[in-house]
């Protein structure tokens, strides 16, 4: 995969669109100064996290005994509930259960944006990419691009009004079950591979 | 440049949106909204299909190849979709939770896409960008649009002659037949995944 493909995928993965209404009803009573400090402080520790899985994920897959195969199929299915969640919103989607305190790393940066679908991905894209600058590269694009989403999201709101916004998660939902439905058939593939 | 070719090219299209035989399906879907919001949801719903079959017509082939995406995923996606909604409307989601303030209002998914322009559209479109010249196609996804969204703004006034209990039958009836619907995506998705060809 080029750098610019994965990149793309660790963005949409991230849904920084997605993300903009949470982080706003979460950041609503702080000052807007205080608002860019909480966005940076929770995107770089989302960024650290990041880049841990980075090099744990080779580890994990070692200790656990963990095929690539089943880290596809599992995180295809993890990934697909979380989109699915986004074009059906229920109450008990994580979006729409948000303590009202001001967020400090739960739930901002863990799981809303470095969450267990980016982490999976991480880990097998780090797997998959034998250089490791690549991957670095590909992940520091993806979370400067979500940053600078997350930092202009109040007027991007205001850009875009509610419906648009919407329209926009929504889209973003779609892609992202394009993406997991792929993954898993990914899976399944490499296990008819294996297997028969 | 050939009028013909526009012609049949929007026929095409307007035929794979399939209006009239998913009229139905999305009145059963948005039954629960006052008149007039229905109507703003169905033009809403056409246009956002408008913008979906313009932009896989331009980028979808660039899309799908920078996500890796293959034709297959693409099929499969409309009918995991759209089976699912055919679950929420055999078995309709308990009262207490609509009334809890979540929105159930359908927003591109399900009328726009896979609905209208699903992934039977998408595919085509892009297999025509192939073989024709955009202006060609892209005048034939207005045309074919302006029929859809006809359809769509008289599908409303066929509730008033269902009436109320006609339209819990009728949700239930296409519920059944989305499902058949999204199974038959399904089924095709897998036997593109079987044998690429």
């Amino acid at each position: 995969m080029s750098l610019l493909s994965i990149s793309l995928v660790l963005f949409l993965i991230m849904d920084p669109i997605g993300n903009i209404s949470p982080y706003i009803a979460m950041t609503r009573k702080l000052s807007p100064n205080r608002h860019k400090i909480v966005i940076i402080r929770e995107m770089l520790i989302a960024l650290i996290v990041m880049i841990i899985f980075n090099y744990l994920g080779e580890t994990i897959f070692n200790v656990l005994e963990i095929s690539e195969t089943a880290v596809k199929l599992s995180s295809g299915v993890i990934l697909f509930l979380f989109a699915v969640r986004i074009l059906f919103p229920t109450l008990r989607s994580p979006r729409a259960n948000l303590p009202e305190e001001e967020p400090f790393i739960i739930p901002l940066a863990i799981p809303l944006i470095a969450g267990p679908s980016l982490l999976a991905t991480i880990m097998l894209f780090a797997h998959m990419e034998s250089s490791q600058e690549i991957m670095l590269a590909a992940i520091f694009i993806a979370w400067l691009a979500a940053v600078v989403v997350l930092f202009f999201a109040p007027q991007l709101q205001r850009l875009l009004s509610d419906n648009g916004l919407m329209a926009l998660e929504r889209l973003m939902g779609m892609v992202l079950v394009l993406l997991a439905i792929q993954r898993f058939m990914e899976g399944v593939q490499q296990f008819i591979a294996t297997y028969v | 440049m050939d009028f013909n070719d526009i012609l049949q090219t929007a026929l095409t299209f307007f035929f794979i949106a399939n209006p009239i035989g998913n009229s139905p399906a999305i009145i059963a879907v948005i039954k629960d909204f006052p008149f007039n919001r229905q109507k703003k949801i169905m033009i809403r719903e056409s246009v956002l299909a408008l913008i979906l079959a313009l932009f896989f017509q331009f980028f979808g082939k660039i899309f799908l190849d920078l996500l890796n995406l293959q034709n297959y995923t693409v099929t499969l996606c409309g009918g995991i979709l759209l089976f699912l909604v055919a679950i929420d409307m055999i078995f309709p989601p308990n009262p207490v939770q609509a009334k809890k303030g979540v929105s159930r209002e359908p927003f591109l998914v399900p009328i726009a896409t896979p609905l209208l322009a699903g992934p039977a559209l998408l595919t085509v479109i892009m297999l025509y960008t192939q073989q024709q010249a955009p202006l060609v196609i892209s005048l034939g996804i207005l045309i074919a649009w302006v029929g859809v969204t006809l359809v769509l703004i008289l599908a409303p006034y066929l509730q008033k002659i269902l009436g109320k209990r006609g339209l819990i039958a009728l949700e239930q009836l296409m519920g059944l037949v989305v499902s058949m619907i999204a199974m038959q995506m399904i089924v095709k998705g897998l036997g593109q995944f079987v044998n690429p060809t």
